[in-house]
């Protein structure tokens, strides 16, 4: 084949791989563009049959009055701070966790560490009927006597949001995966010197699995951000809502306000969009150490 | 990797050998591990555990969360059986997964392969299609609601510009489950992908010179080594994909609310219906049983199939 002729062919075939993935990008990002420009657009725009692409009059106090209309921004501030504890309790609690199940080995851990990967199996839906009734027959809180009975438990208070979701399994795994690759030597030596066990974990190793630390508060955050089922059932309280039960809460109360509905999903998605960019290398390697390990 | 684990277990190991120094180091070590683990595993009792022995106990009672539970043996589960509404959910369900596992599995590796070339802008091809798999599934949905509406929407003004006519989406038997399954292709396509490439970057390049020397072509490379060396990948992709597709519900809960006339609903969604609009929670959860029994039953299905996770550690 003459040399030619083998770079068009390669070429088109470049060509014809570009085109395709920037068709399947655009179909993935248009939602998010559809969003954002609806969020500007006036009723009138809205209305339109057929629809605009781009509003004919940018309204950016659609933000504002999206404001006024619902506390969304009591709703993320919430959704930020139940993230920020998650985040916190989990990277601290299942570390430990992690690094005792990886470097110390004692009577049990196997059973434990299977205890944990068992626990990955069991879906949401299976836990989540006992968790309320827990929170919600905890005993000697929200009225409640010492069987539980008599009042609301942790229904309706930072409690139930926080504490169940303080220690996920899947973070545990995570942090196991990564002391695991860490030398036996520095441990040794750490151990020579004289630093206790919790010295050792603290100062020595932890520092080396910062990343380990990144991806799981980065994933602990996002899950926590984008949690719905959870807070729909435990919070009633206008005070306590979440932006995610906040903004289903607002379509059903106020059936067709698009422009402002979609103002509280631009708050609700751009936070993570923001952080997933920021932190994109540590998404990845977190998906991809519990896909390949 | 194997070997770190062998030597810290080699140094874990007889402790009646030790000296006493030793021994008392390696007592110590065991506190240590004990103590640390331990919030985690109370934490994990409380959560997960009872829960679990509580919704194999409930599924036998009949319970409504006032009054105290009744024992009323096997009754759910054969209410289950005859509940139609339920029998539909579990088709649903299948559908959906098999829409947005096998199927979103195959284009995910697709894209991999396509996104496995050197090519310029890989990383923003790569962050456009990850995207939605960060954003809530509640606000994005309320997004495609939005795209789905009949009138105003944007799929059927690309579909009228295309000069074809389209459906009213979400209140239509017909178009409402393929209206919920393309979210969630849409929104969980980003991840299978990223696992796909990530295995296909740490693929040994030795393998595919010696086979092109051998003179096997491109697709005879895909199906021979390609695919087999990534049986770890799939497998760890399936299992994650289907627990994530068995227990979807965000969206179902904004686009359709399991309508109409049921064509959408699904098991989570009958377990919610049961638990907190109908208040039957012992049946709710004979019913979430139903769903883990699937999801196992799928799991172990699959290890059989790809051979499990074996080249795993």
């Amino acid at each position: 084949m003459p040399p030619v002729e083998t770079s068009t062919r390669v070429r088109t075939g470049r060509i014809a791989l570009y085109l395709t993935l920037t068709a399947i990008s655009c179909v993935m990002i248009v939602p998010f563009v559809w969003m954002l420009l609806t969020s500007v657009k006036t009723p009138g725009d809205i209305a339109a049959v057929p629809p605009r692409l781009f509003p004919t009059e940018w309204a950016f106090g659609n933000y504002a009055d999206a404001l006024r209309a619902a506390p969304f921004a009591t709703y993320a501030r919430n959704s930020f701070v139940i993230a920020v504890s998650h985040t916190v309790l989990n990277v601290l609690i299942a570390s430990m966790a992690g690094y005792a199940l990886a470097r110390l080995r004692f009577r049990g851990s196997s059973l434990i560490f299977l205890g944990f990967v068992g626990a990955l199996m069991i879906p949401t839906y299976t836990k989540i009927l006992p968790e309320f009734l827990i929170v919600r027959f905890m005993p000697l809180f929200g009225g409640n006597d010492i069987t539980g009975q008599g009042g609301t438990g942790w229904l309706d208070t930072w409690w139930a949001l926080i504490i169940p979701g303080a220690v996920s399994p899947f973070s545990v795994f995570l942090f196991r995966q990564f002391y695991l690759d860490l030398p036996v030597e520095l441990e040794e030596a750490a151990r020579l010197d004289g630093l206790g066990e919790l010295g050792i974990y603290a100062r020595i190793m932890t520092p080396l699995v910062k990343p380990a630390f990144i991806t799981v508060a980065l994933l602990t955050f996002e899950g926590s951000w984008n949690n719905f089922l959870w807070p729909l059932l435990v919070t009633k309280s206008d005070s306590l809502r979440v932006i995610q039960v906040g903004l289903s809460v607002f379509r059903t109360e106020n059936d067709t306000q698009w422009a402002f509905l979609m103002a509280g999903t631009t708050l609700a998605t751009v936070p993570m969009v923001v952080l997933f960019l920021i932190g994109q290398r540590y998404f990845v390697q977190g998906f991809a150490t519990a896909g390949i390990k | 990797m194997v070997s770190t684990r062998d030597r810290v277990r080699a140094t874990a190991s007889g402790p009646s050998a030790a000296p006493p120094r030793q021994r008392g180091l390696l007592r110590a070590r065991r506190r240590a591990g004990l103590l640390m683990v331990a919030p985690a595993v109370l934490h994990a009792l409380i959560w997960i555990g009872i829960p679990l022995v509580a919704a194999v106990v409930l599924s036998f009672t009949s319970y409504d969360v006032l009054t105290p539970p009744r024992f009323v043996g096997l009754e759910n589960f054969r209410d289950l059986v005859s509940d139609s509404v339920f029998r539909r959910a579990v088709l649903n369900t299948s559908i959906y997964t098999f829409f947005t596992v096998p199927v979103a599995m195959a284009i995910a590796l697709l894209i991999a392969l396509m996104l496995n070339t050197r090519l310029a802008g890989r990383a923003i091809f790569r962050t456009a299609i990850f995207i939605p798999q960060v954003t809530a599934t509640i606000a994005v949905a309320l997004v495609w609601l939005w795209i789905y509406d009949p009138r105003s929407g944007l799929a059927n003004a690309v579909l009228s510009f295309l000069g074809l006519d389209g459906p009213a989406w979400l209140s239509s038997t017909d178009w409402a489950m393929p209206a919920v399954i393309v979210v969630g292709i849409w929104q969980g396509i980003g991840l299978k992908m990223l696992i796909y490439l990530a295995a296909l970057q740490s693929l040994p390049t030795d393998l595919y010179e010696a086979a092109s020397v051998d003179g096997a072509s491109k697709v005879r490379q895909f199906f021979s080594l390609t695919l087999p060396l990534l049986r770890p990948a799939t497998f760890f992709v399936f299992v994650t994909s289907v627990i994530g597709a068995f227990q979807s519900f965000d969206q179902v809960y904004i686009l359709t609310d399991g309508g109409p006339a049921n064509s959408t609903t699904m098991m989570t969604y009958e377990i919610y219906k049961s638990a907190f609009r109908e208040f039957r929670m012992g049946y709710a959860c004979a019913q979430s049983l139903v769903l883990f029994a699937l999801l196992l039953f799928l799991t172990l299905l699959n290890r059989r199939i790809t051979g499990g996770d074996r080249a795993t550690r």
